[in-house]
């Protein structure tokens, strides 16, 4: 009916306002929040040190993760591919090649498995939260394999020195997760191929009708979902000093955390990078600041999943959608 | 007689706009009010108020004699009223008795238990599907039914709950004309017993074959409710609009037998033989309708020669040349276009703005490789969207607002933007009207007549005769895959079309 369309003026200035500010929003209220309860810590620079640091494996994730989701898909197979890609980046670096060979195809294995995930896809026709269900155990499991189920480290000097780097504070993780976030917001904002993904999620038999080639943006889409989780890969390398057989486990309910909060809808083609580095950022503070007050694991989890569906209840009831 | 419900001065009042100002409406016993009325108009508002959807802002409501001034969706339903809305609300996985019994199943008491009395419930559902003239087995799911016989369902439901007064919004817009023939038939009959029907429609025709009383809304003012008997159909679209609309877009005098063939088709088959080897040609100017029941292969085989579903072999010519449309991208790519059936699922991206709408063909046309190389150009992106806001005169006072927030008419200016953006030669309308009201129908009619007279190649799908007589210069009419007949604008009647869709295989005038 006409009566809906014409809500006063403010009420749109506002709901605007909240679709593209709203995340920073609340990470500035976090922020303060935590100001307030521990002046003496937080006001420390290493404290942007270690926020950064914490939330660039979780943003990089989250980054391929907001493409599966925008095009009304998941990608539960990112934690899996983060762990594969960064044991084999491991194991090429303990073998000799050099860290930026080896780096380089951890990522291009990123770029396979997010390919494979794609092709299951197209092929089975299943909804994505069964194929990725799937790989996420098969490529675990082939991380145990190859890994012997133990650690690998001795990682050559330059790369745990260069990733170890800082420049005023700010992390070399952050740096790479900032370069990849630019990348995508160019070519989710700038380029045909963005746009027809959002076509794509907002209805793919539109975007039939209107000469999308459905599966191949499909395929592009995990492709892109295990790139971002291979570079993931080689900085949670870098962080951690050690490539874990069970490292990133669990990952997938950040990443996908991070894209909600940060206004990608599930249902599909809504959404922004902006955001989603936004919801890596206020789930990195999160975690911070309850490591600063103190709050056990175990409580640590419970929030972070009243954050998840507190946020998402409040932008849908914000933004009005039904 | 007295009326079963009495709507006295209802306004109602949404934030910003007023939606109805002092409507008054009544239902007489056995009675078939007609509720008519532009997109818009408030027909749908204020069934929302009578079914308790909305509270109304001010007025009164009298429902057999007690005084409400607003109805809870309860006090709705305990007064006898239901709603067959155009989405039906059967539910699929159930069989039909337990649709019809939903929430108030018959039970008997086995010692101190009460188990469902399927015995009971069966016998009641044959009783109700009786009257509704559905022959089914109440067990039979109502997912395996035709989406008529899942609205014959949904009024026997409402029968179920008891409901004298059965308001019926669209109810014909998904149906074949001998569908028509058979709800309308249920219609008398439920007459007959007194029920009080509202019949919300925009088809004229049927109004004035089913309807006893008619009452006009616009723009949520209340123009007038008349006899039907006493009405002319020119007489309604004058109340609805206030303006008389033309009521043919042919050009009188036209001869296109000369003009030169900008397109056509040869001898196009589908494997599961919905289209058997079809041939025609369209010429210069003219407008080419397709005729026929529903499932009779028009708008398949209009999927196959745009490639959004395959064929099994033909060739599509355009300007003489053969051209590849193994998938929409192709066809897009050789100047072909496809304005779907539905809008919603297949036509447009709810997600974007107008603008998004309209440029999103013109970058695929443009790109090399697959529709994805390239950058967005958001000067073009402008361009192509004042242009066609401007061209199609697209109501709207931004192209950066929301398409969902457009009227259905003006919907189908964005979707047709989108392709006139892309400078698509061929364009294919499936339904072009479906759902749009009596004014912005005119308005398509003439883009399409304009578009024709500019030289792109029209061709169109209607399951409405009044429609395809008005615009199309020839009709063809199709039945089980094949073309039975061609008419030229000129010798067309509903009569031969009709006569020619459902003649047995072999009559009708070969093309």
């Amino acid at each position: 009916m006409n009566a809906n369309n014409k809500i006063g003026n403010s009420t749109f200035a506002f709901k605007t306002a909240w679709q593209r500010y709203g995340t920073l929003g609340i990470l500035i209220l976090l922020l303060t929040i935590l100001a307030a309860l521990k002046p003496g810590y937080f006001f420390q620079p290493s404290t942007v040190t270690q926020i950064l640091s914490q939330s660039s494996v979780n943003i990089l994730i989250a980054l391929g993760e907001f493409f599966a989701i925008l095009i009304a898909g998941i990608d539960l197979s990112v934690g899996s591919v983060t762990a594969l890609s960064g044991m084999v980046t491991a194991k090429l670096m303990v073998a000799g090649i050099a860290p930026l060979p080896a780096v380089i195809l951890g990522i291009l294995l990123g770029a396979i498995l997010g390919f494979i995930n794609g092709i299951l896809v197209n092929g089975t026709g299943l909804h994505p939260f069964i194929i990725t269900l799937g790989t996420q155990a098969i490529f675990r499991g082939i991380t145990l394999i190859i890994s012997d189920s133990s650690a690998i480290f001795g990682f050559p000097a330059s790369f745990t020195t260069f990733m170890a780097k800082r420049f005023i504070y700010i992390p070399v993780s952050a740096f790479i997760a900032l370069v990849a976030a630019l990348v995508l917001a160019f070519l989710t904002n700038k380029t045909k191929l963005g746009r027809n993904i959002y076509a794509l999620g907002g209805n793919k038999e539109s975007a039939w009708y209107s000469g999308i080639n459905v599966k191949l943006h499909t395929l592009i889409v995990f492709i892109i979902s295990g790139i971002c989780a291979g570079i993931a890969g080689a900085v949670l390398l870098g962080r951690v000093g050690s490539a874990e057989p069970a490292a990133a486990t669990g990952f997938e309910t950040y990443a996908i955390a991070a894209a909600i909060i940060g206004g990608t809808s599930f249902f599909g083609g809504k959404g922004k990078i902006f955001g989603v580095v936004m919801g890596g950022l206020i789930i990195g503070v999160i975690n911070f600041g309850m490591n600063l007050l103190s709050v056990s694991s175990t409580l640590q989890q419970v929030v972070m999943g009243a954050l998840i569906i507190g946020s998402v209840t409040l932008d849908r009831f914000v933004a009005g959608n039904k | 007689m007295q009326p079963l419900v009495i709507m006295k001065d209802v306004k109602k009042q949404f934030p910003g706009v007023t939606a109805l100002d002092g409507i008054s409406f009544d239902i007489m016993p056995g009675e078939v009010h007609v509720l008519l009325g532009e997109n818009g108009a408030g027909k749908s508002t204020l069934m929302k108020i009578l079914s308790g959807v909305h509270k109304p802002t001010d007025g009164q409501i009298i429902i057999g004699g007690s005084e409400f001034t607003a109805l809870t969706p309860k006090d709705s339903r305990s007064c006898g009223i239901s709603v067959i809305y155009q989405e039906l609300s059967v539910i699929n996985e159930l069989s039909i008795q337990e649709n019809l019994f939903v929430g108030n199943l018959p039970v008997k008491n086995i010692g101190p238990m009460k188990i469902v009395d399927y015995k009971k419930m069966r016998e009641a559902t044959q009783m109700l599907l009786g009257k509704v003239g559905l022959r089914k087995d109440p067990e039979t799911a109502v997912e395996e039914l035709s989406i008529s016989e899942k609205q014959q369902v949904e009024i026997a439901k409402a029968l179920a709950a008891d409901s004298r007064i059965l308001i019926m919004d669209e109810p014909t817009t998904s149906l074949t004309s001998s569908e028509v023939s058979h709800l309308f038939a249920v219609i008398r009959e439920l007459k007959k017993e007194g029920h009080g029907i509202v019949f919300i429609s925009h088809k004229l025709g049927e109004i004035m074959e089913i309807g006893d009383r008619v009452t006009v809304l616009k723009d949520g003012r209340y123009v007038g409710t008349k006899k039907i008997s006493d009405v002319t159909q020119d007489d309604l679209v004058t109340m609805m609009v206030g303006r008389q609309i033309s009521k043919n877009y042919q050009h009188p005098s036209a001869d296109y037998s000369d003009a030169p063939v900008i397109f056509e088709v040869r001898n196009l088959s589908r494997k599961d033989g919905k289209v058997k080897n079809v041939s025609f040609k369209l010429r210069r100017g003219e407008i080419l309708g397709f005729s026929g029941l529903v499932g009779s292969g028009r708008s398949e085989m209009m999927n196959s020669i745009f490639g959004a579903e395959p064929k099994a072999c033909g060739e599509i010519l355009i300007d003489g040349k053969e051209v590849r449309t193994s998938a929409p991208f192709y066809s897009i790519k050789s100047g072909l276009a496809m304005v779907t059936e539905n809008r919603r699922e297949t036509g447009f991206f709810h997600n974007f703005s107008i603008k998004k709408n309209i440029s999103v063909l013109p970058f695929i046309k443009q790109s090399s490789f697959a529709g994805i190389t390239g950058l967005v150009s958001d000067k073009n992106e402008d361009i192509w969207a004042d242009e066609q806001k401007k061209n199609l005169n697209i109501k709207c006072y931004s192209t950066e607002q929301g398409i969902t927030e457009l009227s259905g008419g003006n919907q189908q200016k964005v979707i047709l933007g989108k392709w006139l953006a892309a400078d698509s030669q061929i364009i294919i309308f499936d339904e072009p009207t479906k759902g749009i009201d009596v004014g912005s129908k005119g308005e398509i009619y003439a883009l399409m007549r304009r578009l024709a007279d500019e030289g792109k190649g029209i061709l169109v799908v209607s399951s409405e005769l009044p429609e395809l007589l008005a615009v199309c210069d020839t009709i063809a009419v199709f039945r089980e895959g094949e073309i039975v007949a061609v008419f030229p604008h000129k010798e067309a009647t509903e009569e031969k079309i009709i006569a020619a869709s459902t003649a047995e295989k072999g009559e009708g005038n070969r093309p």
